[in-house]
């Protein structure tokens, strides 16, 4: 027992480990509610509520009608969860800083290329998550809807996916780090 | 009944992402610098125990695969290519 609470307070685990806890997250999604994890998705269909509320004309099309049907759907319970999971990991090896001062950026590394402002880390944050969104909106889902949850079942897409996503990856951290990578 | 599965599954994800360490920004594009692998060998586990786990499961008779991602290649490729850019920045 005091084994056990000891390995949960650990701040990082070995990956292993943690991808078999995914992977069998992954099986239950499938066997219980048959159903993919998925993270990008659900925005979508809280995008999707909002934009119909707001401005019902312009999201009057095939894309938010059929493809990605706007609604509490499971994906955005389950990322409900994913949020206060993420918490309580953080939580339980006490990482969690709640309102402290640079709790939104305290990654040394970030801080090292990119500068110490918080702001420039939100700014960042922002237009990077919307290049995320979109680019997960044209392959049909993200690192964990369409790499984990497509890889798992051997979708062609899932692998695809994955090849372009390291090629840019790499080549972005090569022109952010240059002579430091 | 299916929101609660669906919480609880969200809240083991969370947690297992968290205790990775994928929800630093270093850990993320390290992995693109090739100095820190966690993310591949977080990944590929997940993928080998998930793909065993559900073969074997479907091979059983006890589950049905849920309609897959569609494959459209340009479509995918081109997604990760801008993912990528966006992954390597945000640290997502």
């Amino acid at each position: 027992m005091n084994w056990i609470k000891q390995q949960i307070s650990k701040e990082l685990w070995s990956p292993y480990v943690a991808g078999i806890l995914l992977g069998i997250v992954g099986i239950l999604a499938v066997w219980l509610s048959n159903s993919l994890l998925g993270a990008s998705g659900a925005f979508e269909n809280i995008a999707g509520m909002i934009g119909k509320a707001v401005a019902p004309a312009a999201f009057n099309n095939t894309y938010f009608n059929y493809v990605m049907p706007p609604g509490i759907t499971w994906g955005v319970i389950l990322l409900v969860g994913v949020f206060f999971g993420g918490m309580l990991g953080a939580a339980t090896s006490k990482t969690l800083k709640w309102g402290k001062k640079d709790a939104a950026n305290s990654d040394s590394q970030w801080k090292r290329i990119f500068g110490k402002q918080t702001w420039k880390r939100w700014v960042l944050g922002f237009f990077g998550a919307i290049l995320l969104e979109y680019a997960a909106g044209i392959a049909g889902g993200c690192t964990s809807g369409l790499a984990i949850s497509g890889g798992m079942l051997l979708v062609p897409a899932a692998f695809l996916f994955i090849a372009g996503m390291f090629a840019s990856g790499i080549l972005t951290a090569l022109i952010v780090y240059r002579k430091r990578y | 009944m299916n929101y609660v599965i669906s919480g609880f599954l969200g809240l083991f994800f969370g947690f297992a992402l968290n205790k990775a360490g994928l929800t630093k920004y270093n850990k993320i594009v390290n992995q693109f610098r090739f100095t820190d692998m966690a993310v591949l060998k977080f990944m590929m586990t997940a993928l080998v125990v998930a793909m065993i786990g559900l073969y074997g499961l479907r091979g059983l008779g006890l589950v049905k695969f849920p309609a897959v991602p569609s494959t459209y290649i340009v479509g995918n490729l081109i997604g990760g290519l801008i993912f990528g850019i966006g992954m390597a920045l945000t640290g997502y």
